[in-house]
């Protein structure tokens, strides 16, 4: 054994070694736990969760034009669109024929959060949100409609 | 009654009670009346004041040990990088108080096949024995400590030993492998780990004269240098041996909660669970205050309780008591918690030993090297007194000196060296290297079997 190897084995240098990373590790700044339902944490940037249909902000109605794209480029086939022909009056010209959305339905529960749906709307009407709290109690309620999907869903809030 | 009080009671009360402090008497007499007081005053004195002492004591080291509890849930949790107890109260500073109320609502269970007797008394057994030490503890000056018996070291040895004796019977009596297991580890590792804790000491006795503990404090304070600088391979084959001896990490063999489910109280629920939990956490007190006690210089801190450099005491034993009590509790806190800290903060560093390498530490390393501190502290002892005059002169600057130095630069290096001689054949063993000595062996064997087919 060398000079050097006998000096550490009896000053137990490995032993501080490993004490003086233990210490090193009580940083409060470092601490990663977060308090999640007093706290909520913070999601990445790209993060993707629960599907909106977002609305006109001027009109208030929705941008969805019925175009069916999103539920032909889904993967899972869990979106499901419903329409009719209606004559609708748009920018002036009475008496047109046109697709107008009447359900929208989105089955969470199958939804692998690819974000093609969101890619291949038009209008940028259906959005994947950062919101994350999608867990349920039924299977049932996994399927979002078009009121939840374009009011989200009633948030039972966290009390004490 | 009364002749029994007189004959029996009152010496023995002599012997163990100190003397009523002033505030009491001022309390009871202002509650009750003055001249009652003084007629039942060595009533007061060796029953009453006593037991109002034990009950406070009970209460503030039951609810300390349930703190401990807390800190060390949070030092764990700050070396793993999370937060710990959060939500019961502010910071989970509650979470004590749900714990008790948890432990004790839950259901008692004594398994089928266990002992009835032995079962539901071993736990009583480790916790009084845990207990029973603190009646000696040197927790702060005059009426802060219960009694100071003159062998209070060895009686603390004593009943620490004891508590062990909880440990075995609850794994014998509980009827299952686990526990078993745990309480034959116990009773090998205690049998180890005393001896060496043992001799440790007798190097720092030999400064102190003396085993009462307040003795010891003042016999530190009177030199003017805490043992620790006379013993540093005391203090740390001391400490080692504490370790093992109230079963923490990296020895805590008897519960390996990893390979035994919990070791000895595998089979325990509920309260009497929690009573092992906290003659554990009290034996851990008790080793950090002992260690305290003897080679850190107790209640007394040079510049608050006793004069440094010529300039008195910042609070003054004669003219205010009760404060000097008090100053010297908290120092002594402020000296055991570090203590604490450490024992926690190895727990959450170190990985536990096997069995073999538990038995190889206690008796190839502690215990030698304990037995050569003692030798070589002695011939110092004599030679530095020889030379330099003697070590209890607080004024003999010189020799105090000449002594730590001696004990830092000529006896460590001589019991390493010593280490090293008695495991030269067995210090490099690492796993790897057993690995390869088993092949090598096997080799060996089989060499040895062909050579004889072949005859």
């Amino acid at each position: 054994m060398s000079w050097k190897k006998v000096f550490s084995k009896f000053l137990l240098f490995d032993l501080f070694k490993g004490l003086q990373v233990t210490f090193k590790q009580q940083v409060p700044s470092e601490i990663i736990t977060e308090q999640y339902p007093k706290v909520r944490p913070v999601v990445s940037e790209r993060f993707r969760g629960a599907p909106r249909l977002n609305l006109d902000p001027d009109t208030g109605e929705t941008l969805c034009i019925a175009c069916n794209l999103c539920a032909l480029a889904c993967p899972e086939n869990c979106i499901e669109v419903g329409w009719e022909n209606r004559e609708v009056v748009a920018h002036g010209r009475p008496g047109q024929k046109r697709k107008v959305l009447t359900t929208f339905l989105f089955d969470t529960s199958r939804c692998l959060f690819c974000n093609l749906c969101a890619e291949a709307c038009p209008t940028n009407c259906l959005e994947l949100t950062q919101d994350f709290e999608l867990a349920s109690y039924t299977r049932k309620s996994f399927i979002w409609d078009r009121e939840m999907l374009e009011h989200g869903r009633e948030i039972v809030k966290y009390k004490r | 009654m009364r002749f029994i009080f007189f004959a029996l009671l009152k010496p023995m009360a002599k012997t163990f009670a100190l003397f009523t402090p002033d505030w009491f008497i001022d309390l009871a007499s202002s509650a009750i009346s003055a001249e009652t007081v003084a007629q039942y005053r060595s009533l007061i004195d060796y029953v009453i004041w006593p037991l109002v002492q034990i009950a406070l004591m009970l209460f503030i080291v039951a609810t300390l040990v349930a703190y401990l509890v807390y800190a060390e849930r949070k030092v764990s949790a700050f070396i793993q990088a999370r937060l710990g107890p959060m939500r019961v109260g502010p910071w989970g500073l509650l979470q004590p108080l749900a714990d008790l109320i948890k432990l004790i609502s839950k259901e008692d269970i004594v398994p089928d096949k266990a002992d009835k007797f032995i079962f539901p008394v071993a736990p009583m057994i480790s916790v009084i024995a845990g207990f029973t030490v603190l009646s000696v503890l040197p927790f702060g000056p005059s009426w802060l400590h219960i009694s100071d018996v003159n062998i209070g070291l060895l009686f603390v040895f004593a009943f620490s030993s004891v508590g062990v004796l909880g440990i075995i019977m609850a794994g014998w009596s509980s009827n299952s492998k686990y526990p078993l297991l745990g309480g034959l580890r116990s009773s090998a590792q205690m049998v180890s780990y005393e001896v060496g804790m043992g001799l440790a000491i007798v190097g720092a006795l030999m400064f102190t004269k003396t085993l009462s503990m307040v003795g010891i404090i003042n016999q530190q304070l009177q030199s003017g240098v805490w043992n620790i600088v006379y013993q540093p391979l005391g203090f740390f084959i001391f400490f080692t041996c504490g370790l093992a001896e109230t079963n923490r990490t990296p020895f805590d063999l008897p519960e390996g909660e990893s390979e035994l489910v919990g070791g000895f109280h595998t089979e325990y629920s509920g309260f009497r669970w929690s009573l092992f939990f906290l003659a554990e956490y009290t034996a851990m007190l008790v080793v950090s205050a002992v260690a305290t006690t003897l080679y850190l210089g107790g209640w007394h801190l040079w510049g608050v309780t006793a004069p440094l450099w010529g300039m008195g005491p910042l609070v003054d034993p004669q003219t205010s008591p009760n404060l000097y009590a008090v100053v010297g509790l908290l120092i002594f806190a402020a000296k055991t918690a570090p203590l604490i800290y450490v024992f926690m903060w190895f727990r959450w560093t170190f990985p536990r030993y096997r069995y073999d390498q538990l038995m190889d530490l206690g008796w190839k390393w502690l215990t030698p090297a304990a037995l050569a501190n003692i030798v070589l502290t002695g011939t110092i002892y004599l030679v530095v007194k020889e030379f330099l005059g003697p070590l209890d002169d607080p004024a003999n600057l010189g020799a105090k000196i000449a002594m730590s130095l001696a004990m830092l630069l000529v006896a460590t290096p001589i019991v390493f060296a010593l280490l090293a001689l008695i495991n030269r054949r067995t210090a490099g063993y690492d796993i790897a290297e057993q690995r390869r000595r088993q092949v090598m062996a096997r080799a060996e064997r089989q060499a040895r079997i062909v050579a004889a087919e072949v005859k």
